[in-house]
């Protein structure tokens, strides 16, 4: 593109210092959440509204430029990543509160507000947005939308689509149109429900209808500390056999408990070979009553010592650790690779064995800390760039436990999304035809492909070099070639 | 064109002479009085790819059928060639208790699938209208739901995975068998609720939930309105967690409670909420709480059920008929905030028409059922009274925020007013989706929004 004149047009549009094109501030671009990927866009553009957001795409679409959105950034497989010579629009400036309805348990936000900001907002009245993703003091609604993140929350309350009712979308014409709203079942398809998860490739949301829900009267959080993981999986499975729905069951092993009481010190016993932490939530009677029976199930399953957080500062601390695992890793390992697949829940021990194996096999550390309850698992291979080649080891070994998941019945990911990290793992889990459909949707959104090109979908041939280490190599190695 | 004599050889050769019916006895299977010229019953989804593949090189019209329970939703078809009945398509496909989910052939009966899951305490937590017939890909399909939502959401939210045959026979699936999962983008959602336009479900799978252990229902009688609008918004502002919020009007808290056999005190409105629970006190608190809040509200003393009872004031809440006569069913979507409005709105339209109108509204989720029915010495009068109904009631709706569906009217009616209403600026996205999914336009024509 010829990029001073189109930085020109978009200045006219969004004003000239909402328009990057400066090389220096454009490496802040350069990569989103997952680093090993890197791509300069040609221009950043900081829309304001959603007439700036359409008058921007559709310059794009005129011009036939690729284009990308971006929200905070946070994602993990470079869903966000922008388009070498394309525009990528910020939506950091479009991160306020429209509207709040307590009555009507409904609020309108823009994209770009960091998700933890809604619930802050939402407290004193007693109402809360209820997806928590692990980086939601950072990352924003609208990538919520786009990846339909989760967090620990999601056994009993779900995930964003559950949550989100309505959305503002720029399609990639620039046309602005309304899906869904502040009531439930719309006419016709549910094109807000097939919008959240799309990875930025169908449009832009500008504005985001979202299910506010009144807190609960009470909340219990335990620990229970096992000398095997087994005895963990197995209670998770006891706790929902008997008919109980627990907000979150979050599980850690050793290494993960390793990494979290250098990092912060919640108090976990170093020698656990696995903790597991329960929430349970709801009315003050019901609260209670759950309590025994989730301990009966923690001590069938040999459980070597409960511990039920008393009040809401030991219920936080117990949390801590769980919450800041990712960024303790730090503490054991210089870098970490983190895969997001997802099983059936009573596949967990053979693949925590298997993770097990693949650990020696490769000769890499592993810290899991996962979400038990959904079977969303969260292996952080630990590695150093330092050391010739382990990159490469941690991708082989990423992609070795991916594609056990899928041989279990279960998926490539359960919250992080596939951009472009995932790609060429899809026909591990869908046929040509199944991909051939998911197309269909993509071309009723955006026929021109200008939207987040290169994302979801597989690369066509072999051979080609995707991030630092050449993933399709790797893939070729791991899984026989495509 | 096919002879029909050819059309049912052909059809015989895919799925088996004795499941193709045609001729008069296809009649008996007409949409909106549009006879198909012949009726195939496929056995697998292997013969539903193999009738579409058949139907789109012939460029059939094809109206997807479960049991039938829904056939009165949607347009007038454009055309109707051949019905595609999945009653053959049914059962279990796959469960595993302990992961809480189970897959089903579209043509399994609801209340089927649920006596297998109860087995081991599990249910899919869809409670829709006739639930004892309605199939499994019909509810998807429809996107039927009922009072359950309020705690455990509508089809959208349960289904995890689903496999179609589409428009020209190829076979996909989406998503995948596991609670939590974002790989690709999440086409079931496209798939729920399109009316068969875009694809035929020929299984889904869901998340199930455990049976609560206990449920109970208070059910309070209130003289007005407006007690009750204040009681509702007080109990949503609260931290009780119910998992059904009924409120009814005057006639349909009257029938509803005499097929429950409860005494009723003529002319009282109806609020009804369900809690259930793993332990029963859980249940008997939170309920005392709604007792109490419905007394200082204004409630008289109500009743509370568990039990044959519960299940069967439910039932009847569920399945609810106003009996003999033309009949008309309505659904509004509406703001919480709205609900009340929308039932005496109900009344004064019903008033001024001389209808009898039963009203049943989910509360907490904003859906209000009006069921119509008028003499049937005089169907003329009463499908103009209709279709007055609708205009006025959409206009209520739409100004709510929402919309009004036609659920069930007869032909007369729908040819003199949409039976979805407007659908706005989304309408060329949809019409692009269907162009995609369906280039040829012969899944279901004509019955869906905007004239999909």
């Amino acid at each position: 593109m010829e990029k001073e004149r189109i930085a020109k047009v978009l200045a006219g549009i969004v004003g000239a210092e909402a328009v990057v094109v400066d090389a220096g501030e454009l490496r802040v671009y350069e990569t989103d959440g997952l680093t090993v990927f890197k791509a300069m866009p040609d221009i950043v553009v900081l829309p304001q509204s959603t007439e700036q957001v359409a008058g921007v795409v559709k310059v794009c679409h005129r011009e036939k430029i690729p284009f990308v959105a971006r929200g905070a950034g946070t994602g993990l497989s470079g869903g966000a990543l922008a388009v070498e010579g394309g525009v990528l629009i910020g939506l950091n400036r479009m991160n306020r509160i429209l509207e709040v309805d307590y009555e009507n348990q409904r609020a309108v936000v823009e994209p770009g507000m960091v998700n933890v900001w809604l619930t802050n907002a939402l407290a004193p009245r007693g109402y809360y947005y209820s997806p928590d993703p692990a980086s939601q003091t950072a990352c924003s609604i609208g990538g919520n939308v786009a990846e339909n993140s989760g967090g620990p929350r999601t056994p009993k309350y779900g995930v964003t689509t559950n949550h989100v009712l309505g959305l503002e979308v720029v399609l990639p014409n620039g046309e602005v149109v309304r899906l869904g709203g502040r009531t439930l079942d719309p006419l016709g398809y549910d094109l807000t429900g097939v919008f959240v998860g799309s990875e930025g490739t169908f449009g832009i949301a500008t504005k985001v209808f979202v299910r506010i829900m009144r807190k609960p009267e009470a909340v219990k959080t335990l620990m229970g500390v096992f000398n095997t993981i087994e005895d963990a999986s197995n209670s998770v499975s006891g706790i929902v056999g008997r008919g109980i729905i627990p907000v979150a069951i979050e599980m850690m092993d050793n290494n993960a408990i390793q990494a979290v009481e250098k990092g912060v010190a919640a108090g976990y016993p170093l020698d656990a070979v696995a903790v597991l932490l329960v929430e349970v939530d709801g009315p003050k009677d019901e609260v209670e009553a759950l309590v025994e029976p989730i301990k009966e199930v923690l001590k069938e399953n040999q459980v070597r010592e409960i511990r039920v957080a008393k009040d809401d500062n030991e219920r936080l601390l117990l949390w801590k650790g769980r919450k800041a695992a990712f960024a303790a890793m730090g503490q054991i390992s210089p870098e970490y690779y983190v895969q997001d697949s997802v099983i059936p829940r009573t596949k967990l021990p053979s693949i925590m064995r298997l993770i097990g194996d693949l650990s020696q096999k490769y000769g890499l550390r592993v810290a899991n800390v996962f979400h038990a309850g959904d079977g969303n698992l969260h292996p952080l291979i630990l590695y150093s760039s330092a050391n010739e080649g382990e990159l490469h080891k941690a991708e082989a070994m990423g992609a070795e436990i991916i594609k056990a998941c899928v041989d279990m019945g279960g998926s490539l990911t359960g919250e992080h999304g596939i951009g472009l990290e995932k790609r060429d793992f899809m026909p591990l889990m869908f046929t040509g035809d199944d991909l051939a459909a998911m197309r269909k949707a993509k071309k009723a959104f955006d026929p021109d492909g200008l939207m987040n090109p290169g994302k979801i979908f597989p690369t066509a041939k072999a051979g080609v070099e995707v991030g630092a280490a050449g993933q399709r190599q790797i893939l070729d190695k791991v899984l026989g070639p495509a | 064109m096919l002879s029909d004599e050819t059309l049912v050889h052909r059809l015989g050769g895919l799925v088996g002479g004795e499941h193709v019916v045609a001729g008069s006895e296809a009649s008996r299977y007409a949409v909106d009085g549009r006879a198909p010229r012949a009726v195939a019953f496929p056995g697998s989804a292997e013969e539903v790819s193999a009738v579409m593949a058949f139907a789109s090189a012939e460029w059939l019209k094809v109206v997807p059928r479960g049991s039938g329970t829904k056939m009165a939703l949607g347009g007038i078809p454009a055309r109707v060639d051949l019905v595609l009945a999945l009653s053959r398509l049914g059962g279990i496909v796959d469960y595993e208790p302990a992961d809480m989910t189970a897959a089903f052939r579209a043509g399994t009966r609801l209340q089927e699938a649920q006596e297998i899951l109860g087995r081991n305490g599990q249910f899919i937590a869809l409670d829709p209208p006739d639930a004892d017939a309605a199939t499994i890909g019909g509810i998807l399909a429809t996107n039927s739901s009922g009072p359950r939502r309020l705690r455990y959401g509508a089809s959208r939210d349960l289904v995890i995975a689903t496999r179609l045959v589409h428009a020209d026979g190829k076979v996909t699936k989406a998503g995948a068998k596991v609670v939590k999962n974002v790989t690709g983008y999440d086409l079931n959602k496209l798939y729920i609720g399109s009316l068969g336009t875009l694809a035929i479900i020929v299984e889904a799978t869901f998340r199930l939930y455990p049976v609560p252990a206990v449920e109970k229902t208070y059910l309070a009688p209130f003289a007005s309105l407006d007690g009750l609008k204040r009681l509702v918004a007080s109990i949503l502002d609260s931290p009780l967690v119910p998992f059904a919020a009924e409120l009814m009007n005057v006639e349909a808290s009257r029938r509803v409670a005499a097929a429950a056999g409860l005494p009723w005190p003529e002319g009282s409105y109806g609020l009804a909420l369900a809690v259930g629970s793993v332990r029963r006190e859980a249940v008997d608190a939170q309920l005392e709480t709604v007792r109490r809040m419905s007394r200082e509200a204004g409630g008289a003393d109500g009743h509370m059920l568990e039990g044959g009872p519960h299940d069967a004031f439910w039932r009847a809440t569920r399945d609810f008929a106003l009996g003999d006569g033309l009949q008309a069913v309505l659904k509004a979507s509406v703001l919480l905030t709205k609900v009340a409005e929308a039932v005496r709105v109900g009344e004064e339209v019903a008033g001024q028409h001389g209808l009898r109108l039963g009203v049943i509204s989910e509360a907490g989720s904003g859906i209000v059922r009006y069921y119509l029915t008028g003499d049937a010495a005089s169907p003329e009068r009463f499908q103009q009274a209709v279709v007055e109904s609708v205009s006025r009631l959409r206009a209520f709706a739409q100004e709510a925020e929402g919309n009004l569906v036609i659920l069930k009217a007869s032909p007369e009616v729908k040819s003199r007013v949409d039976v979805w209403g407007p659908v706005g600026k989304a309408l060329p996205l949809m019409q692009r989706s269907k162009a995609e999914f369906d280039p040829q336009g012969i899944l279901n024509p004509g019955r869906f929004v905007g004239g999909i």
